[in-house]
């Protein structure tokens, strides 16, 4: 009889790959997103499953918050009329094998690789010692100011690239091929 | 006495000179070409009285020149010249005509552009039968006569620019080099018996020979002598050649080089009458040319061709005489006629340049406008004819009596009936060109031409006086002819010139001989197309042109198509080669070429620039790789 | 006997595959960007669950995630601005209509 730990493994996992199916299986690029906003969710709470609670915190407010929503708005930028939003079906079989291909090297990998048991804690480390390890001179500070530097790149470059001074510049060639025009 | 080879020598020197000098400088220098000939001649006459004075006589040698011009077999090789009274004679009668043409040529050839060239040649050809006749030596001998035969060659072909004198030309050349072939057999046999060229050495040593060597050399001599002096059937060249110039028909066709057959023979007889049927052939063949030559003589229009026939004849006779063993006989027999006949040709001369043309039927009372001429030319005329007391009776007499001497009957016999032919047709002759109505378009020839020929026509007359002279000079015993003879040779003459009055002689009365030709038709063929010989050598001519036809074709389609086969194949094999080089090794290289453009084409197809079709293949390698590294992974740890 | 290791692992396998394909199969250029979202997100699991099962005290996995997630963050960040550019320009986020480096 499995023990609640592993029930709720079960069904997050469970949830967690019917929405990532789900994501990448529907027509509508909306609902796409809304897919992947629910995996992010999702992740959060395995995170905490896994005793890494700042992580979680920090996934919710970065993916779930931040990445999700960017995705939308650019969906919605993309879009040049709401018709668009449904695609046609989009099934290729080569890459199916492909992923399967991959999915059975991983698993057979991990089958012939020796366990790994969990290490006997007492108690997992809390948000205060993780902020200790993190700001510490000999810990991780430095990659965390790195980090800051590459949001900050981040963040330039986009607002180079979309940002308009001047009209909007004609286009050059005729992109638009049939498939698009419904 | 070595100003004797002044004799030949002089005239040689003219040719040398005349050679070097352009035409123009050469047209104005005749008179030196005739004052070096009267040189020559008075110095054989001087010879002529040296030889007299010392009494000489036979073969003995009065002066000897010899020279060595090389080495043979390891021995010198000698040519000599020697006076005996023979060759003393003899020069001294060849310079004399020879002057005498020359002297005429000065007028008759006045107009010819290249006279200069013409006065060259004959003084060459004379330098060369003096030569003959002075030399000691078969070598020399051979060489000289040679040489004749090129200046015969030159002189008969001198009007080159007509198709006739080049066909002459050539005609008498071969006919004589086909003689000459039985000269050159006699040396070579002469030099395999003794090893030496030298005429009295060979006369000496001849009875000790080997028979075939004998044969060999007497037939070849003797095969010479026909070529060169015309003895049927190697006679044919000489009617053709008086295509030539007629004062050069004159000396070389009358006086000297036909006679050089007969004077060769004549000083190598004791050789000859060692082989019995060389003789009875000599006296067969003299008697068939002689009888030959006067039938045809008979039905000839054209002057020169009588004329021509006639030294035929009486070559003939000649040669009779030499094959009954008498040297004296023949040999004066030449003297004389080559006075009288050289007369007989020069006279002709005058009168083809009165009336314009060579054909008797053109001709007619010529007597009235050209006196002297036609005194002259009768006198020649009696003589060949052999009416006495004119030089030509006591040189056919001598013959007559030699065959007699020796009873050659029948030989006699044709002798005989020659002397009637030609009596006839030389009585023909005369009556046709001199008799009759007067000509108004004749004219007498001038000085320089009829002097000459008044010299000769008095030699002709006189000259029967030395016959016995003659003889005893050549050391045999000499006869004047008996009453009988004197009586045979009038009568002869007689009826043949009496036959011809008959015909020819009696103006309206003349006998109609067209009525005859028909009646006598076959004969008269015959006659006409001169014993058909002249057919059976152009078959003969013919027959090689076919066969070197056969031989041009045979080798232009065989031996060419080899030779042309071996170049189309090697042309075929290069084809193949340059076929094998474009297809194959340009092949190999543009298809290698070709196969990396098309690969790149086929590869370039991956280029789609469609993102997600690179994006799968990345992968794919991807997981192959891994695949891979799980797998050896996997085997490493032994599952 | 509470959650293996390995089921965490698979199941980020499993989500870093069905993200493969989404990211080999879909045309868009932002459904594109998506599955590589979720591929990045398997990876984090994958991390966190090491860091959680064998370096508990050190939290090595985790704090490799905060700085993974500040990447993947700033690629996000990139990657929409260029797909929104290039809809500027081209009018099409059509990735089969994006080939102009074709040949």
């Amino acid at each position: 009889m499995p023990d609640l730990t592993q029930i709720v493994f079960g069904v997050i996992a469970l949830a967690m790959v019917v929405a990532a199916v789900a994501m990448v299986q529907t027509r509508n690029v909306v609902h796409s997103a809304y897919w992947l906003f629910a995996n992010a969710v999702l992740t959060a709470a395995i995170f905490g499953m896994l005793h890494a609670n700042y992580v979680a915190v920090i996934q919710l407010l970065v993916y779930a918050g931040a990445v999700a929503i960017l995705t939308i708005f650019t969906v919605m930028l993309t879009l040049r009329h709401p018709d668009f939003a449904t695609r046609p079906r989009e099934f290729n079989l080569f890459s199916l094998l492909l992923a399967g291909a991959l999915l059975a090297l991983i698993v057979l990998a991990l089958f012939t690789s020796p366990e790994i048991t969990q290490q006997q804690v007492q108690e997992f480390p809390g948000v205060r010692e993780f902020a200790i390890k993190m700001f510490a001179p000999d810990g991780w500070a430095l990659p965390f100011e790195i980090a800051s530097l590459i949001l900050t790149a981040a963040l330039i470059t986009a607002v180079m690239w979309t940002h308009q001074l001047s009209k909007r510049r004609p286009v050059k060639k005729n992109y638009r091929s049939k498939g698009n025009e419904e | 006495m070595n100003w004797l080879v002044l004799i030949p020598m002089l005239p040689l020197a003219v040719f040398v000179v005349f050679l070097v000098l352009p035409r123009a400088v050469r047209n104005r220098l005749l008179l030196v070409s005739v004052v070096a000939m009267l040189a020559s001649t008075v110095l054989s006459v001087a010879a002529l009285w040296q030889i007299l004075q010392v009494g000489a006589t036979g073969a003995g040698e009065v002066w000897r020149l010899s020279f060595a011009i090389g080495v043979l077999d390891g021995q010198a090789l000698q040519l000599s010249l020697a006076l005996t009274p023979l060759s003393a004679v003899m020069v001294a009668v060849v310079s004399t005509v020879a002057s005498c043409v020359q002297v005429y040529s000065l007028a008759y050839m006045r107009d010819e552009s290249r006279r200069g060239w013409y006065f060259a040649v004959l003084s060459l050809f004379t330098a060369a039968m003096l030569g003959l006749v002075l030399g000691s030596n078969l070598l020399l001998i051979f060489a000289a006569w040679e040489m004749m035969g090129l200046c015969s060659y030159l002189l008969i072909g001198f009007w080159w620019e007509n198709e006739e004198p080049r066909q002459a030309s050539i005609k008498a050349f071969l006919t004589t080099r086909i003689g000459d072939l039985g000269f050159m057999l006699a040396l070579f046999a002469c030099y395999s018996e003794i090893g030496t060229f030298d005429l009295p050495t060979v006369l000496e040593t001849a009875p000790t020979w080997s028979s075939t060597g004998i044969v060999l050399a007497a037939v070849g001599l003797l095969w010479a002598a026909m070529g060169k002096s015309a003895q049927v059937p190697l006679h044919a060249w000489l009617p053709d050649a008086m295509a030539g110039p007629t004062p050069a028909s004159a000396l070389i066709h009358a006086a000297t080089m036909v006679a050089a057959g007969i004077l060769v023979l004549g000083r190598t007889l004791p050789l000859l009458e060692l082989v019995p049927f060389v003789m009875i052939a000599m006296r067969a063949i003299g008697v068939i040319t002689a009888l030959v030559a006067a039938l045809i003589a008979m039905v000839q229009y054209d002057i020169k061709r009588v004329l021509a026939y006639s030294t035929i004849s009486q070559l003939g006779l000649m040669m009779v005489a030499l094959g009954a063993g008498s040297v004296a006989d023949s040999l004066f027999h030449l003297s004389t006629h080559a006075f009288f006949k050289s007369l007989l040709f020069l006279g002709s001369g005058v009168v083809i340049h009165a009336v314009h043309s060579q054909d008797m039927r053109d001709m007619g009372g010529l007597g009235r406008s050209m006196p002297i001429s036609s005194v002259a030319f009768l006198i020649g005329t009696l003589a060949l004819a052999g009416v006495p007391p004119l030089s030509g009776f006591f040189s056919k007499d001598g013959i007559i009596a030699a065959l007699i001497r020796e009873q050659h009957w029948l030989a006699l016999a044709g002798v005989l009936l020659a002397s009637v032919l030609t009596a006839f047709y030389m009585a023909r002759l005369w009556f046709r060109v001199f008799a009759g109505p007067a000509n108004e378009r004749a004219h007498e020839g001038e000085p320089l031409m009829v002097g000459p020929m008044v010299l000769l026509a008095t030699l002709s007359a006189i000259a029967g006086a030395a016959a016995v002279m003659f003889a005893e000079l050549l050391g045999h015993n000499g006869h004047w002819p008996t009453l009988q003879l004197v009586a045979l040779s009038v009568g002869i003459a007689g009826l043949g010139i009496a036959a011809g009055w008959f015909f020819f002689g009696r103006g309206e009365r003349n006998v109609n001989t067209d009525k005859l030709k028909v009646q006598f038709a076959p004969g008269y063929t015959l006659l006409i197309n001169k014993f058909y010989f002249d057919h059976l050598y152009a078959g003969v001519v013919r027959g090689f042109f076919v066969t070197a036809d056969a031989l041009a074709r045979f080798d232009r389609v065989v031996i060419d198509g080899v030779v042309n086969g071996i170049a189309t194949l090697y042309h075929g094999l290069c084809q193949l080669s340059w076929v094998f080089d474009a297809r194959v090794v340009d092949g190999a290289v543009n298809g290698v070429a070709q196969l990396a453009s098309v690969v790149g084409l086929r590869a370039r197809q991956i280029q789609t620039g469609q993102t997600q079709l690179y994006q799968r293949l990345i992968t794919a390698a991807i997981v192959v790789a891994l695949a891979a590294y799980v797998g050896f992974d996997l085997i490493g740890k032994g599952i | 006997m509470t959650v293996p290791l390995n089921a965490y692992l698979i199941l980020a396998a499993v989500l870093f595959t069905i993200g493969l394909y989404g990211a080999l199969s879909r045309k868009g250029a932002v459904l594109v960007l998506m599955s590589l979202e979720l591929m990045s997100m398997a990876v984090t699991i994958n991390l966190v669950a090491f860091s959680s099962f064998v370096t508990p005290i050190d939290m090595t996995g985790q704090f490799f995630t905060i700085f993974a997630m500040v990447v993947s963050a700033a690629e996000v960040a990139i990657g929409l601005a260029l797909v929104v550019a290039i809809f500027r320009t081209t009018a099409t986020i059509e990735l089969d209509d994006l080939d102009e480096l074709k040949g």
